[in-house]
């Protein structure tokens, strides 16, 4: 059922006009388009803070169509704006800190906060943030970069780097009614050059439902080639669970980026499921990836006409819920054995028979009420909680092929799965996000798009939240 | 492979003989009678006469228009034809928005490198005066039935009729210069241009009056003499060019509003005008051209066309494409003795110029660790441009390369650059070498 708050006009302006103590969500800014060369057209960007990641920031946000509005004291904090600027015709604008000039409106903040080292410095977030927060326009965009807690030598370096974290998550519930999104990335050393595809996606509509979220930027896996348009062009992608929902839009998006789509359903799905592959022009395989063979068919059907597979998606789930003490042993086998086990017998099987290509990816869904624990979904949980473990585990093995391992974790998608749920519950469910509205299964295939993108090269091991910052399993 | 007359697959050196432009004449004025055909006449017809170039040893014509004559578009036979040229002297017409003229000469050159053909008359002519207006598609649909006498009853007239409803919807539309992919007149990409790479108003109006300053001093001087034919239009003669102000200043020109946003940069001043005319060029081989007697005046080294994305620099093309040239031409910038640059718009020639001084410029987008270079502005637009000599589209990029090539004859100097932006976000450069 539709969002009435979201979609019915009247609706909107009735609870608006008559003040009703109902918060409207914002409608939030989404776009259809294949990857761009600028997805920051003309876009106002605010910069603060100090670091070493200016260089990357700069080069990123000019050559993406950005306008930078540059934090700092003296011209002199321009000095790495200037060259790509130049090349861009993008010139840099300096305003002083604390200095938000009447009128003046930006469309993000990006803030880098490498260079901070202990807990007083944590004031430079308030210093540069506080003054511009209610400038930001709708759908707009908040990213702190940084470096991994983790890597700090020093326990008050490493309080300090954690701190943008939770300064973020905040700052995302602050900003969530107006539609717009925070999110952090941490940088290893010397994975600076794979942070600028990260913040083109965090700063484009793509990530129009993703917030909250911290990212760790590594150079764990290996590869270089980062092309900005059409960067699925010559893959091939597996997507299981492809007729409907969040695999249908993942398709269809991964097509738009040039991949040829293998598009997987069981056999009762036929129609749908072709009908995706058709209006793609990727290709359809019915296969229930719960029969013994269905590895081997797979691996069989890849091999064969492809010769191998680039992407694989592990999308494919069921929920069977009740609560552990009413639950039948088929509803655990069956959710235990779509989530998970089939997603372990497959990606064992293209991996024993050298299917997965170099540059690969492998991308599986959780869940955030698997990783959160929900009542009645003990089965559910416990496969979606062990893609993390999976996905983690993987990612180091494959790393010197370059091949990526990461896990999905939707929230509240508009999908069949939660269309079916209680109108009380759906309600709530809804609601419990910064952003005060469920997403689309597009929201979704934007995060797995990005993820399968070589530019993703420096994301492995991760489980990124599509969630709109649910309040549950943070 | 075998030799024979414009021996085929044979290495030959283009070089330019010659060239002949009409006076360049603001729209709608003294040439509004003449059409695109009419302008290409005058100025081959002039070609032919001052070179004395024997008929039968004429190849072909390559011509460049942009806005056609809609019952002709391939002007370049119908100027054989009309000139009553051998009817072996074949015709092609080419296009490429305001590099056409340009693309013209080195479509010549090309076919004159690869032995194709030995002596080629190329240029190009557009009259913005006699630009067709277009009916809307739906009004040609509805009158379909008319035009091909299928209406019969009066009931058949009255639904015609009907379909012409609202009125609007079938008036012809004015033809205006704008981006097809992104709906953005020219002149609005020229003020994006300028605020982009902060060009100022004062700027463009000091590079404005120089050009014009430039222009007047060529003509009063005689400069063009040897370029310029007279043209007999309706009112009679026209002799010269007549959109040069030698008598405008900075000052004159700072006072202009700007046209394309209330805020902007960009005036009637600072901008080329809409502009008839034509200009002609005699592309030859050099062993022809000597065979024959002529002097050459000009050779041409290299040349490069580049794309960009219209939806970002409309017109910095030339920032990519004359440093291509350059690089065939195996010079830089510095070594360069002119350097000329169609001027779209004050702002289109300054940011491309700032581009190629801008080191940011040359790592971001060139992959070269040094910039380009300075322009110096005492080799540059010697003679003035097209916001003071104006711009019929297609005929610029002949008028530049007969420019130019008479310029390195005359001062025996070596090498000249030339550089054009154009619509769709295309940029064309050409470096000329002097002749032994």
């Amino acid at each position: 059922m539709s969002d009435l708050l979201l979609e019915n006009e009247q609706a909107r302006r009735i609870i608006k006009t008559l003040g009703l103590p109902i918060p409207v969500p914002e409608r939030l800014a989404r776009t259809k388009s294949p990857y761009e060369e600028r997805p920051l057209e003309d876009k106002r960007v605010l910069v603060g803070g100090r670091g070493e990641l200016q260089d990357v920031l700069a080069q990123t946000l000019t050559k993406a169509g950005a306008n930078p509005w540059v934090v700092g004291e003296t011209d002199s904090v321009l000095k790495p704006y200037l060259a790509p600027g130049e090349a861009w015709a993008r010139p840099p604008t300096r305003v002083a800190p604390g200095d938000a000039p009447e009128g003046e409106r930006i469309d993000a903040i990006v803030f880098d906060g490498s260079g901070l080292q202990s807990p007083d410095d944590l004031r430079e977030l308030y210093d540069v943030i506080h003054p511009w927060i209610r400038r930001l326009n709708r759908s707009g965009r908040v990213v702190v970069v940084g470096r991994p807690a983790s890597d700090a030598k020093k326990a008050g370096r490493a309080a300090t780097r954690a701190g943008m974290e939770g300064f973020t998550r905040s700052v995302a519930k602050e900003i969530g009614g107006n539609g717009s999104t925070a999110n952090s990335v941490f940088v290893e050393e010397g994975a600076e050059g794979r942070l600028g595809p990260v913040l083109r996606f965090l700063l484009s509509p793509r990530s129009a439902f993703v917030s909250c979220q911290p990212f760790h930027v590594g150079k764990l896996a290996k590869g270089e080639d980062a092309p900005e348009t059409q960067p699925l062009e010559g893959k091939v992608a597996l997507v299981t669970g492809a007729a409907r929902g969040i695999g249908e839009a993942t398709a269809e998006l991964m097509a738009a980026e040039g991949a040829h789509v293998v598009c997987l359903d069981r056999p009762a799905d036929d129609g749908p499921c072709s009908e995706v592959a058709r209006r793609i022009g990727g290709s359809a395989l019915l296969v229930d990836i719960t029969d013994e063979d269905a590895p081997g068919r797979i691996a069989g059907e890849l091999r064969e006409k492809f010769g191998g597979v680039d992407i694989v998606v592990h999308n494919a789930g069921v929920t069977r819920d009740k609560t552990l003490a009413r639950m039948a042993p088929e509803a655990w086998e069956m959710a235990v054995d779509i989530n998970l086990g089939a997603v372990v017998r497959i990606t064992d099987r293209l991996l024993s028979d050298d299917l997965l290509r170099p540059g690969g990816r492998v991308i599986c869904l959780s869940s955030v009420s698997g990783i959160a624990g929900n009542r009645g979904q003990t089965n559910y949980s416990a496969s979606k909680a062990g893609i993390v473990g999976f996905v983690e585990a993987l990612a180091p093995q494959l790393a010197k092929r370059g091949i990526t391992v990461n896990a999905i974790a939707p929230g509240f998608i508009e999908t069949r799965l939660t269309s079916a749920m209680p109108v009380a519950i759906r309600e709530a469910a809804r609601r419990l996000c910064a952003v005060a509205q469920g997403g689309k299964p597009e929201d979704v295939g934007q995060t797995i798009t990005f993820l399968a993108t070589p530019g993703a090269v420096g994301l492995t091991g991760q489980t990124v939240r599509v969630c709109g910052g649910a309040l549950v399993g943070a | 492979m075998t030799k024979k007359k414009n021996g085929w697959g044979k290495k030959q050196r283009a070089v330019i003989v010659g060239g002949v432009r009409t006076p360049f004449v603001k729209a709608f004025g003294q040439f509004l009678k003449l059409d695109s055909i009419d302008l290409a006449d005058a100025a081959v017809k002039a070609l032919l006469d001052r070179t004395e170039i024997p008929h039968e040893d004429i190849d072909s014509i390559v011509w460049g228009g942009v806005i056609f004559p809609s019952l002709a578009p391939n002007i370049a036979r119908e100027v054989a034809l009309d000139l009553r040229l051998p009817p072996g002297v074949e015709g092609m017409t080419c296009t490429r928005a305001c590099a056409t003229g340009l693309q013209a000469v080195t479509l010549a050159a090309a076919a004159i490198e690869r032995g194709e053909a030995d002596v080629i008359i190329a240029g190009g002519s557009d009259s913005t005066s006699s630009a067709p207006l277009n009916l809307p598609q739906k009004a040609v649909h509805a009158l379909a039935p008319l035009a091909f006498g299928k209406a019969a009853s009066p009931s058949d007239y009255l639904q015609v009729l009907a379909q012409m409803m609202p009125i609007t919807d079938i008036l012809p539309k004015m033809p205006k210069i704008a981006e097809r992919t992104t709906g953005q007149v020219m002149g609005e990409s020229a003020e994006e241009m300028a605020r982009r790479n902060e060009i100022t108003r004062e700027a463009q109006d000091h590079f404005a009056a120089r050009s014009h300053h430039r222009a007047a001093a060529a003509i009063s001087s005689g400069r063009f003499d040897d370029e310029i034919t007279s043209v007999e239009a309706s009112d009679g003669a026209v002799y010269t060019d007549n959109i040069v102000r030698g008598d405008t200043s900075f000052e004159k020109l700072s006072k202009l509003r700007p046209v394309f946003a209330s805020d902007g940069t960009v005036t009637a001043g600072n901008a080329s005008p809409l502009t008839d005319g034509a200009a002609a060029v005699l592309v030859m081989s050099e062993t022809k051209a000597r065979a024959l007697g002529y002097k050459p005046l000009a050779a041409i080294r290299s040349w490069a066309y580049v794309g960009v994305d219209p939806a970002d620099q409309l017109l910095i093309g030339p920032a990519l494409a004359m440093p291509k040239a350059l690089d065939r031409a195996g010079m830089q910038l510095k070594d360069a003795s002119f350097v000329d640059m169609h001027e779209a718009f004050a702002a289109q020639v300054l940011s491309v110029t700032k581009a190629l001084a801008s080191k940011g410029f040359a790592e971001g987008r060139l992959g070269k660790s040094k910039a380009v270079g300075e322009v110096d502005e005492d080799t540059f637009n010697i003679h003035g441009g097209s916001i003071s000599i104006g711009h019929p589209f297609a005929a610029t990029g002949a008028r530049m390369v007969t420019t130019m090539a008479n310029e390195l004859a005359r001062t025996g100097q070596e090498t000249a650059l030339l550089g054009i932006c154009a619509a769709g976000g295309l940029g064309a450069a050409a470096v000329l070498e002097a002749v032994a």
